[in-house]
C-alpha cells in the first residue's frame, strides 16, 4: 500500500519525444542525435554546446538542434538527458503518459514517433520532422485500422492487410508506381487520399485534394472512352503531390496540386497557349475527367471532392498537330557558319539587339567596384581578352587563333 | 546604407536600381535580362576562348550575353520561339546553340551567321535537348511531353534514333557515353550512347515525389559513374549506376523552411548543376536559394541567402569560374504569387573556391 501507484515514467528525450529505458542511453542518443557537430561530427553534451563549438571552431551559426521536433529545437535550452527539462513540459509528458498509457508510442498529438533516421539523411541533419513518413502520411490519422501499429515502419512488408478495406488493389496502378518496395506507394498515395479528403477542411492547404482521383483512375475509369487523350496525365497526376503530416507538425509541398511538372501547369496558362501556333482548346477536358470522381467515389472515400480542384483543365498538351512543318535541312546551311570566312560576315551586334535590350556598355558597369573582377576569373586570363568596344559576335572562328591569349581550359 | 566594397554598382547606370534584397548575395547581375521567367541557362563550352551564357525564357527568347571577366556582360543577340524555351545547348564546338521550346520544335541557332533553322520536331513540347558528342558520330538528344526520346542529326526531317519513354520527359542529362531520363510518374531510364544511343536499364526511383532535374557527375577518373535526381518534394537522390556498394546511393533534403507554427515547407529542387572540376555540386530551389554540397563527405558547402523569387535553373561555366543562377517565378506557389512587376534576374557568382571539396580533417 506504500507502494506508489504511479510507476515512474522512462526517460525521454526533450527534442525529439523518444523513450528510452536507460538515462544512459538516452545521454548516448543524445548526443549523437542532437549535440553532434554536423561539420566535424564531434559530439557536444549540451544545445549551447553544440552552438559554442559550431560557432568558434567552423565560424557557423546553429540555431536550432539537428533532428529535434519544430517545437522544441531551441538550440538555447541546456538539457542533460533528463536534466533541464522545462518543467511544464515535463508535467504534460507525464500527463500524455497517463492518458494514453495503452500506448506509450503515440500521444495525442502524434508528435513523438521515433523516425527511424536513415543513413542517408546524412547530408543535412537539421530539418527536424519528416524522413521517410512522408510515404505514409495518410496512415497515422486512419487511427481505427492502424491504432495499435503505432507509427507504421517505412519497411512494412507489403501485403499487410491494412491497406485493404474499400481501396482498390494497387496492382491497377501503371507500373512504375510498384517500383518501390519499402512500402508500396500506390497504397499509400491511396490511403493520404481518403485521408486527405476527410481532413480536407481542417488542414487548408493547395495541395488537399487531387488526390482522390489518382489511384481508382486506372483501375475504375479505363473504360470510359473519352479519356484515351489524356488518361496519361491524369492517371499519373495524383500520384506524388500530396498533403505530408509529418510528426510535430505539418509540412507542405509547396507546388501546385497536380502532379505534373511545373513547366507543363505553365504551358497551358492562357497566357502561354496563345503564343502556341496551331493549338487546339482543350475543349474535351472536362468532360473526360469528370467520369473518374464519379466513378471512384464509391471506391474511396473521395465524396468529398471539391469540384473545383479539377479547375485547372488537365490535358492540354495538344497532340498531333504541327509535325510535318520541318523544312529539309541543308547541311551547307547548318555547316556554313563553321567557316571562317562567314564569321566575319557577322552582323555587328548592334542591329540583333531589341529595343528592349540597350546596350549597356558603360565603363562604370563594372560591378563590384573594389573587387576586380579577376576574382571571379581567377586571374588567369590576360586582361586584354576583354573585348570592350563593340566586338562582332563571334570574332575568331577558328580556336586556334585565341589559344595564345586564353587557352581553352585551365583546370 | 550600403557600404563600400560589397556595393553593386549597377545601379549607378540608371533607373533600374537593383534593391539589395533583390541581390542577398552581392553577386554580379546580368543586364538586360529576360522579361519573362528563364526556362533555361547554359555557359559556352571551353572551345570558345570567351564565356559566353545564353538563355531561354518564357517570353519565347533565347538571350546571349558575353560575360567578360570583370563581371560585366554585354548583351550580343536574341532569337525568338514560337513559344516559350524550355530547354537551350551548346554544340560541342560552340558554334550553335539548340534551342527546345513549346512549340513542339528545336531549332538551331549558327551563332556565325546569326541564323536559325529547325533541326528537330516532336508531336507535344520538347522539355529537353542536348548536344551529344560521340567518338563515332554527333546527334542532338530531344527529349518530349510526347513521350519519345529522338536522335537527330540535324541534317534530316527524320530522326536518326527514336526511343519510347514510358512517360513524358521532365529532365535528362547527357554526358558521353551516359544519358538519363527522368519522366513523370517516377520513370527513370538509363541510356548508353556508345555505338548509338540504347536503353541501358530502366532503374526504380529513388526518390517518392514527381522529378524535377537531373545531372550527371564523374567519377575520380573523369568518367559518367552516376547522377543527381532532384523531385519537388525537396529532396536529392545520389544514385550510382553500378554502386559498389548500395549505401553509395543516398538521398538528401534540402529546399526546406520551417515556416510559422511548425509548418515545414517543402520545395521543389529546380535544378542541379555539378561542378566541372572539384565535382562537388549546386542545387537551386523553388524557395530562392541555392546551396553548394559535397556528395562525397555528404555535407553541404554553403547556403545562400533567401532571394525575392524562386530560383529556377543554374550554371557553371566551363572552368567552374562562375555560378551563374536565374531569379525568377516558376509559378510553384500558383497564380496567386505571380507578380509581373517583380524583375527576372541572372545573377553571376565567383565560386570556386566556395566549391572546393571539404578537406578531410
Amino acid at each position: 500500500m506504500g507502494r506508489k501507484k504511479k510507476k515512474q515514467s522512462k526517460p525521454w528525450c526533450w527534442y525529439c519525444n523518444r523513450e528510452f529505458d536507460d538515462e544512459k542511453i538516452l545521454i548516448q542518443h543524445q548526443k549523437a542525435k542532437h549535440f553532434k557537430c554536423h561539420i566535424c561530427h564531434k559530439k557536444l553534451y549540451t544545445g549551447p554546446g553544440l552552438s559554442i563549438h559550431c560557432m568558434q571552431v567552423h565560424k557557423e551559426a546553429i540555431d536550432k538542434v539537428p533532428n529535434s521536433m519544430p517545437t522544441r529545437s531551441n538550440i538555447e535550452i541546456e538539457i542533460y538527458g533528463m536534466e533541464g527539462i522545462p518543467p511544464e513540459d515535463l508535467k504534460e509528458h507525464e500527463k500524455q503518459k497517463q492518458g494514453k498509457h495503452g500506448r506509450p508510442g503515440s500521444p495525442s498529438s502524434g508528435e513523438d514517433e521515433p523516425l527511424p533516421k536513415k543513413k542517408s539523411e546524412g547530408l543535412m541533419g537539421p530539418q527536424p520532422g519528416m524522413p521517410q513518413n512522408m510515404v505514409n502520411p495518410g496512415f497515422p490519422s486512419i487511427s481505427p485500422m492502424m491504432g495499435p501499429m503505432g507509427p507504421i515502419p517505412p519497411f512494412m512488408p507489403p501485403g499487410m492487410g491494412m491497406m485493404g478495406s474499400g481501396a482498390p488493389v494497387p496492382s491497377a496502378i501503371p507500373a512504375p508506381h510498384l517500383q518501390n518496395k519499402p512500402l508500396f506507394p500506390s497504397a499509400a498515395a491511396i490511403a493520404s487520399t481518403t485521408n486527405q479528403t476527410n481532413n480536407n477542411d481542417t488542414k487548408t492547404t493547395t495541395t488537399a485534394a487531387i488526390g482522390p482521383v489518382k489511384p481508382t483512375f486506372p483501375a475504375y475509369s479505363s473504360s470510359s472512352g473519352s479519356q484515351s487523350a489524356n488518361s496519361s496525365a491524369a492517371s499519373s497526376e495524383p500520384s506524388k503531390v500530396n498533403l505530408i503530416s509529418a510528426v510535430g507538425g505539418s509540412s507542405k509541398i509547396i507546388h501546385p496540386p497536380e502532379d505534373i511538372s511545373l513547366e507543363e501547369y505553365l504551358a497551358k496558362l492562357p497566357k502561354y497557349q496563345g503564343s502556341l501556333p496551331a493549338t487546339p482548346p482543350a475543349e474535351d477536358t472536362p468532360s473526360s475527367s469528370s467520369p473518374p470522381p464519379t466513378t471512384t467515389a464509391p471506391a474511396t472515400v473521395t465524396s468529398q471532392q471539391p469540384p473545383e480542384e479539377r479547375r485547372v483543365p488537365v490535358s492540354r498538351m495538344p497532340v498531333g498537330v504541327s509535325g510535318g512543318m520541318l523544312p529539309p535541312v541543308s547541311s551547307v546551311a547548318i555547316m556554313a557558319g563553321a567557316c571562317p570566312p562567314l564569321i566575319r560576315a557577322a552582323p555587328p551586334t548592334i542591329p540583333l539587339i531589341p529595343a528592349s535590350m540597350p546596350l549597356l556598355r558603360h565603363p562604370q558597369m563594372q560591378l563590384h567596384p573594389g573587387i576586380s573582377y579577376q576574382g571571379l576569373i581567377g586571374g588567369v586570363v590576360p586582361p586584354q581578352v576583354a573585348y570592350g568596344g563593340g566586338p562582332p559576335m563571334f570574332p575568331a572562328g577558328p580556336p586556334a587563333v585565341l589559344t595564345p591569349m586564353m587557352p581553352p581550359r585551365f583546370r | 546604407m550600403f557600404t563600400g566594397g560589397g556595393l553593386n554598382t549597377s545601379s549607378s547606370f540608371g533607373a533600374t536600381v537593383t534593391p539589395s534584397s533583390a541581390n542577398p548575395m552581392k553577386d554580379f547581375e546580368v543586364s538586360s535580362p529576360p522579361d519573362d521567367s528563364i526556362s533555361s541557362l547554359s555557359f559556352s563550352p571551353s572551345t570558345l576562348p570567351q564565356n559566353f551564357l545564353i538563355a531561354g525564357s518564357w517570353d519565347n527568347n533565347v538571350r546571349c550575353w558575353e560575360v567578360e571577366q570583370t563581371g560585366k556582360t554585354i548583351p550580343k543577340s536574341m532569337q525568338t520561339m514560337q513559344g516559350p524555351v524550355l530547354d537551350i545547348c551548346w554544340s560541342d564546338d560552340g558554334t550553335k546553340v539548340f534551342m527546345a521550346a513549346c512549340d513542339k520544335m528545336v531549332k538551331c541557332w549558327d551563332l556565325a551567321s546569326n541564323q536559325t533553322i529547325q533541326v528537330a520536331a516532336h508531336d507535344a513540347p520538347v522539355k529537353t535537348c542536348h548536344w551529344i558528342k560521340a567518338t563515332n558520330y554527333t546527334c542532338l538528344m530531344t527529349g518530349s511531353w510526347d513521350k519519345t526520346l529522338k536522335f537527330w542529326d540535324t541534317r534530316s526531317p527524320q530522326p536518326i534514333r527514336q526511343l519510347p519513354l514510358p512517360e513524358r520527359c521532365y529532365c535528362a542529362d547527357v554526358d558521353y557515353p551516359m544519358a538519363v531520363v527522368g519522366t513523370a510518374a517516377r520513370g527513370l531510364i538509363i541510356y548508353q550512347l556508345e555505338g548509338g544511343p540504347q536503353e541501358f536499364k530502366r532503374v526504380e526511383s529513388p526518390l517518392k515525389y514527381q522529378h524535377r532535374c537531373v545531372a550527371i557527375f564523374r567519377d575520380k577518373k573523369n568518367q559518367p559513374t552516376g547522377f543527381a535526381l532532384g523531385s519537388v518534394e525537396g529532396r536529392v537522390a545520389i544514385q550510382y549506376v553500378n554502386p559498389q556498394n548500395p549505401k553509395n546511393n543516398f538521398t538528401f533534403k534540402c529546399h526546406r523552411t520551417n515556416g510559422t507554427g511548425g509548418y515545414q515547407d517543402i520545395y521543389a529542387v529546380n535544378d542541379i548543376a555539378f561542378h566541372p572540376t572539384h565535382g562537388t555540386l549546386a542545387t537551386v530551389g523553388s524557395d530562392g536559394t541555392f546551396s553548394f554540397w559535397d556528395k562525397d563527405a555528404r555535407t553541404k558547402l554553403k547556403p545562400s541567402e533567401v532571394m525575392e523569387q524562386p530560383i529556377t535553373r543554374c550554371a557553371f561555366s566551363h572552368n567552374g569560374q562562375i555560378f551563374a543562377y536565374a531569379v525568377s517565378y516558376d509559378w510553384s506557389k500558383g497564380h496567386e504569387f505571380y507578380n509581373p512587376a517583380k524583375k527576372n534576374y541572372i545573377f553571376l557568382r565567383p565560386c570556386y573556391e566556395e566549391l572546393k571539396p571539404r578537406q578531410s580533417t
